[in-house]
């Protein structure tokens, strides 16, 4: 829009590697940045804490689980089984008095170990083996959360995560636990980026297109695979433990059952995989939609003056978010990603659509 | 030839850069290549020939450590590497182009390109998470050794192109800079004349011969263009049925009745 291509020239081979290589494209970044930061003292609390933060730390999440399943090309379907092991084990060792940044790092590590046992699944199998495969682990780590009391926290099964503390302050506003998340998402975004430019990030692409083509060029696919997962994992570990810090306080393990590791797929899928900014889409729309529409059919009831009995009211959010995701995959297979950068080339040369090679 | 193979890397003219004796690969009762023995110069542009299935991609898929050989070994500079993992016959210095392109068609060119020169990096979580103090001043020496390759090749104009929309003569072009960027010692390149018209093929015997003159590369060039082999070949080696059914220079390779019998079918003449 308005030639935002018109005289970007870029003139060392840093200025070409930037991040953002249109001056547009920074901007709006800066923006959001900036909004992100403002958010506490524009947004309301109740949407502050209730949407905007499980959607950041979701988004961060979901990013992790791009890095494996949209650039590795590996399927993962115990997703979050690998977020309950990084949630656990930081809160556990929260409780047990190491400082939250430890305990947070704990948790990712933790994650790390137990996602690279998913990668040698990997190596092992393919595609929809892989799927099956990953599936089958999340299984026993939801029966390993259901019958060890002494992880999950006896009888009610729910374990109290202590206050969050950063460098010594307590966080128990509704702000602070924002602003955590905000920072974590910034941290996992900037990785990604980064990811997108650099040699790890191609390597991971080469062993998803072609692995013999890979190895040609000397990628050892193996090393990249396990890379892959352990990354990934560290990022679901320390999602999964902020989740519970800052948004349920109290960790049980529904909060990591099969259905979320499916929903965090879907998100990715939806998203657009290998679409960083198409993450942050894929998250809203599983994530926000269905409250949504749930808001939108009550008040459309509401003032048509129709009486619709509740069973309705749950069953019609439902089937309209299916169906939004279903239109959005065949509209563009890649995901809303895709379709974001779609709009972008447009706009990037509108009105002048004929000198687009 | 008029472009005399000359020693590089230091290594002296008589040592082979590439060396495979008694090379054999069977698939289950199927006898692929058997009996093979080829050494090659540094410098040396060494054509392979032969019909559809004669073992030729059968014989570099043995050297690259697809198909590891049954019997036999491979030697680069000295080296024993017979059965090693492809990617660490890569990262020891042998790079290959395929017969029907392995080019990662969802990235540029130019990240294509970069991926030649994996082997030469470094790359790691730790260092993507810190880019501009761990990663930038690598990718970005890295991108000027690609872009010295991408001129030669000229490839300048399609660098930020995605590889899927490229015809196919310029695709080739793209796997050869490919792998010159990886700096080998030995370049292996299956048909990378398949399906080019006369003009195409002139430039690309041209980039060829550049990149043995300029960079010292030694190539085993694998392609059914007789003039090709005939044009710019130092010595030649013609397989039939796996077997080696004659080597020397290749105007004399190619007069040879062996050769004429597999190739065009009888001297019933």
């Amino acid at each position: 829009m308005f030639y935002r291509l018109s005289g970007v020239y870029h003139t060392s081979y840093a200025s070409d590697s930037r991040i953002f290589k249109v001056p547009a494209d920074r901007n709006l970044a800066v923006f959001f940045l900036l909004f992100g930061l403002a958010a506490p003292f524009i947004v309301p609390s109740i949407y502050l804490n209730s949407y905007m933060l499980p959607w950041l730390i979701w988004t961060a999440a979901a990013l992790g689980l791009n890095l494996v399943t949209g650039w590795a090309g590996q399927l993962h379907l115990g997703y979050a089984a690998v977020m309950a092991v990084g949630a656990y084990s930081a809160v556990h060792a929260a409780r047990f008095g190491v400082p939250w940044e430890f305990a947070l790092i704990i948790g990712g590590l933790a994650s790390s170990v137990i996602g690279s046992l998913f990668a040698f699944a990997a190596l092992r199998v393919k595609g929809l083996y892989l799927a099956l495969t990953t599936l089958a682990m999340q299984f026993i780590m939801d029966w390993v959360l259901h019958h060890s009391p002494t992880v999950t926290g006896g009888s009610h099964a729910s374990l109290q995560s202590p206050t969050l503390a950063l460098l010594g302050q307590p966080i128990t506003s509704d702000a602070g636990f924002y602003y955590v998340a905000f920072g974590w998402c910034v941290l996992v975004t900037i990785f990604m980026l980064n990811l997108k430019r650099t040699g790890l990030g191609r390597a991971l692409v080469a062993v998803r297109e072609k692995d013999y083509a890979a190895a040609i060029l000397g990628v050892n696919s193996f090393y990249y695979k396990i890379l892959a997962f352990a990354a990934s994992s560290f990022i679901a570990g320390v999602s999964g433990a902020l989740l519970v810090a800052t948004f349920f306080f109290l960790a049980t393990p529904e909060q990591f059952s099969v259905a979320v590791s499916i929903q965090a797929l879907a998100m990715v899928i939806v998203g657009g995989l290998g679409s960083i900014i198409g993450s942050y889409f894929g998250v809203a729309l599983i994530l926000l939609v269905p409250g949504v529409i749930n808001n939108l059919v009550a008040a459309i009831a509401h003032t048509l003056g129709a009486q619709v009995n509740v069973e309705t009211l749950a069953h019609i959010p439902n089937a309209a978010y299916g169906a939004l995701i279903v239109i959005i995959l065949l509209i563009e297979p890649l995901g809303l990603g895709k379709l974001y950068g779609n709009i972008r080339e447009y706009l990037m040369v509108w009105p002048f659509d004929q000198f687009r090679k | 030839m008029t472009t005399k193979s000359k020693p590089t890397d230091g290594y002296s003219g008589d040592r082979p850069i590439l060396e495979c004796v008694g090379i054999e690969r069977r698939f289950g009762g199927i006898v692929a290549v058997t009996g093979v023995d080829i050494v090659i110069r540094p410098g040396e542009i060494f054509g392979l020939v032969g019909p559809n299935g004669s073992g030729k991609t059968t014989l570099t898929n043995a050297i690259t450590g697809f198909y590891p050989p049954n019997t036999g070994t491979v030697r680069l500079a000295g080296q024993d590497i017979t059965g090693a993992a492809p990617h660490k016959v890569a990262m020891l210095g042998v790079a290959r182009t395929f017969q029907n392109l392995a080019l990662f068609n969802g990235m540029s060119v130019l990240d294509n390109i970069l991926l030649g020169r994996h082997i030469h990096m470094n790359p790691g979580v730790l260092r993507t998470a810190l880019y501009w103090w761990a990663a930038r001043r690598e990718e970005i020496e890295n991108r000027k050794i690609v872009e010295e390759v991408i001129e030669f090749l000229q490839l300048e104009s399609i660098r930020h192109e995605l590889v899927d929309g490229l015809p196919i003569g310029l695709k080739k072009r793209v796997e050869l800079a490919r792998a010159l960027v990886a700096e080998p010692k030995m370049l292996i390149l299956d048909e990378p004349m398949a399906g080019m018209n006369q003009e195409e093929k002139g430039y690309m015997s041209r980039f060829i011969l550049d990149a043995r003159a300029e960079r010292g590369v030694s190539v085993l060039l694998i392609e059914h263009h007789m003039d090709v082999i005939i044009g710019i070949c130092d010595r030649m080696l013609a397989l039939n049925y796996g077997e080696m059914i004659a080597s020397g220079i290749p105007r004399e390779v190619v007069k040879d009745p062996r050769v004429i019998e597999a190739y065009i079918g009888g001297s019933h003449g």
